[in-house]
């Protein structure tokens, strides 16, 4: 994790306050939920506690701490406590493998005598090169705290809970990968820097050979990939089990799905594996889509160079600044994707089980393969130098 | 220094995963020590910078194949069919012939050791981009006969669905 | 190698903060002497009728099957995927783009097929 003291502990700072990020995001997202469903069906929602009625939030953190404990008979006890706990793994690795803004640098300098230097931290707490395939690596494991949480609680309504969600998953996971395989022909890395960084200025590709700039776009993926992005969105949705994807925890059919046994923090920890899903897909949106990090038609090196000249900073404080800039962008735009995923789930009603099915398997997938092709052979005729 | 006691570590630890697969009387926790087993070899793989392998390893056998087990072992009532497939003399015989095998394998690999070492010694970088590049050249035909394979399978398992009789019929 | 380290740390980190919080509602709820009534699993209010044999339709099992099948035949793209920018600049872009061409379509012949044969119908 780094070479010297002043690195690895920076590094494991940055992990802790990445992971901390997350979770603090979940209590302030089921507040928007809360108030937005009511915006949305013209209620007033959670408003007695505090201003707009934010103290909700804190009231419902300790209420859940001092709930009376439920639990199943001693042969299942130790999953029916680890699946929660594994519940929070996937989102919470997944989200610190993505980049949420550019490197800091930090030029040499003294402290306690001694000279230390020069660094180079990541705005993320796991960097790799592969990080696609890692953050869908980590997320197929989702599946087990589903399965294990409805397997151990010894309820049947849990276990078909469970089974409904994997099955679900697993059917949708697939459209999911194939989705992202144009992004992955276009930008031909599994690098979510390396494409953020694609990603910058304005439009530009290449046509027959030459290279074309159109200046009124952004360089965003989803001008390359607007079916992918669509498939992309829709897949997402049922990978968090979020409405209109819900059947998991269809109250009308299985009570509450596969939590259906527990209560108090646990249960908690269930929403914050769900919302972690929900942030973490927003991220994937938006680093695939929508330029992750970058300001439009600026690139991160414009940016540097104008807070440098602007607010007249040391190279290293400019650098942070730009980080930190840039990292506002980015949480703006994951914003407004979480916003949508609330929105919809507002707006929509649930499907039926058979109709998901043949969503997943018999129209995203015939899709995805379309326009993996269709990416294909566009690429390949683009590209070629045809003299 | 560092590299040996993060290897040794993750070695250690997925011996004791393997041998709570083997030893443990409950399936289920058996699978799931394999889960971890299997993350562990990932991990393995991230050492060694075959970041694409490791990705897949957690994928497909992590996120795939596991993922099957458990749910089977949770979700179906296997007691009777367990005990038909783990008496018999084919079966015994099966299960002789795949040890041996196994046997054999680890074996030979103790022989590949040197080539291994000059491998990694070599200034050759595997990148995902020269595996590809060998799947599309020299090992063409293989990649087509296994699409081929995944075929078949998926053909094999959609008729074993069908079959009626069996521990089914009752 | 050293994003190893990360993730070993960040994956400990994660559950040491859920084991802290189950062991600590635990430590902090009500201790209420719980009853057998209170122990049973949730039943809308009914006595628990549910056997140790559950049946579960094969077509689970199914999907799950033809899940893994078709997961590995998109992790082949993947390499193919990242590596046809390459191709085409090197002048065998073509190659690559039919090797991958065949490989797909035994794909959409299994798709087809799957289709056909009312493997992917949920009644």
């Amino acid at each position: 994790m780094g070479s010297d003291i002043v690195e690895i502990s920076i590094n494991a700072a940055k992990a802790l306050a990445i992971f901390l990020m997350m979770v603090q995001i979940v209590p302030m997202l089921v507040w928007v939920e809360r108030r937005g469903s009511a915006f949305i069906q013209n209620r007033f929602g959670p408003n007695r506690i505090g201003p707009l009625g934010l103290m909700q939030l804190i009231a419902d953190a300790v209420k859940f701490l001092f709930k009376e404990e439920f639990l199943p008979d001693k042969k299942r006890r130790l999953l029916f406590l680890a699946a929660p706990i594994i519940a929070l793994i996937p989102g919470a690795v997944a989200f610190g493998a993505i980049p949420l803004s550019v490197p800091i640098h930090v030029e040499i300098f003294e402290f306690l005598g001694q000279s230390w230097g020069p660094y180079r931290f990541a705005f993320q707490s796991v960097e790799l090169g592969i990080g696609i395939v890692f953050v869908l690596g980590i997320s197929s494991l989702a599946a087990y705290s589903i399965l294990l949480a409805g397997w151990s609680s010894s309820n049947k309504y849990s276990l078909f809970g469970a089974l409904r969600a994997s099955a679900q998953m697993i059917s949708y996971e697939l459209a999911l990968g194939l989705s992202l395989v144009g992004i992955l022909l276009i930008y031909n890395s599994f690098d979510f820097a390396e494409i953020i960084a694609q990603q910058q200025g304005s439009l530009a590709f290449q046509f027959l050979g030459k290279d074309i700039v159109w200046s009124f776009l952004p360089n965003w993926g989803i001008f390359y990939q607007p079916l992918g992005f669509v498939l992309f969105f829709v897949a997402v949705f049922a990978e968090a089990n979020r409405l209109p994807f819900d059947l998991p925890e269809a109250e009308s059919e299985l009570v509450a799905g596969y939590h259906t046994e527990y209560g108090g923090f646990k249960m908690n920890m269930f929403y914050i594996g769900e919302y972690g899903h929900m942030l973490v897909s927003s991220a994937l949106l938006v680093t695939f889509y929508f330029g992750g990090y970058n300001i439009p038609f600026v690139t991160p090196d414009q940016v540097l160079a104008g807070v440098e000249s602007f607010l007249g900073l040391s190279s290293t404080g400019s650098s942070v600044a730009t980080a930190f800039l840039l990292h506002g962008v980015f949480l703006v735009k994951v914003l407004i994707f979480l916003w949508v995923f609330i929105w919809v789930r507002w707006t929509l009603p649930r499907f039926r089980y058979d109709q998901l099915m043949d969503l997943g398997w018999k129209t995203m997938l015939p899709w995805a393969l379309a326009n993996t092709i269709l990416t294909a052979i566009i690429v390949f005729i683009f590209r070629t130098q045809w003299v | 220094m560092e590299a040996a006691i993060v290897f040794y570590g993750l070695s250690f630890f997925m011996t004791v995963l393997s041998l709570g697969v083997l030893f443990n009387p409950n399936p289920i926790m058996s699978a799931l020590y394999l889960v971890l087993t299997m993350i562990g070899v990932s991990l393995v793989f991230f050492m060694l910078d075959a970041g694409f392998l490791a990705g897949v390893q957690l994928i497909v056998y992590a996120g795939a194949v596991l993922v099957l087990f458990v749910m089977v072992i949770m979700l179906f009532d296997l007691k009777r069919e367990v005990y038909t497939f783990s008496r018999g003399f084919f079966t015994r015989l099966l299960k002789v012939f795949t040890g041996v095998v196994f046997l054999i394998i680890l074996v030979k690999s103790f022989f590949l050791v040197p080539e291994t070492k000059e491998l990694l010694n070599s200034s050759t970088q595997m990148t995902t981009k020269n595996l590809a590049g060998l799947l599309f050249t020299e090992y063409i035909f293989v990649f087509e006969l296994l699409g081929l394979l995944l075929l078949a399978v998926a053909i094999g398992a959609v008729a074993l669905s069908r079959i009626k009789g069996g521990t089914h019929a009752e | 190698m050293a994003s190893v380290i990360a993730i070993v740390f960040l994956i400990t980190l994660i559950a040491l903060f859920g084991i802290f919080l189950v062991w600590g509602t635990a430590k902090l709820g009500p201790k209420i002497k719980q009853s057998s009534l209170k122990k049973s699993s949730y039943e809308c209010g009914i006595e628990v009728q549910q056997s140790g044999h559950t049946k579960v339709p094969v077509k689970f099992y199914l999907t799950a099957i033809l899940f893994i099948l078709f997961d590995i035949e998109i992790i082949f793209m993947y390499p193919w995927a990242i590596s046809f920018g390459d191709a085409i600049t090197n002048g065998y872009g073509a190659q690559v783009l039919a090797a991958m061409g065949v490989f797909i379509l035994v794909f959409i012949i299994g798709l087809l097929w799957e289709m056909k044969s009312k493997a992917l119908e949920w009644e």
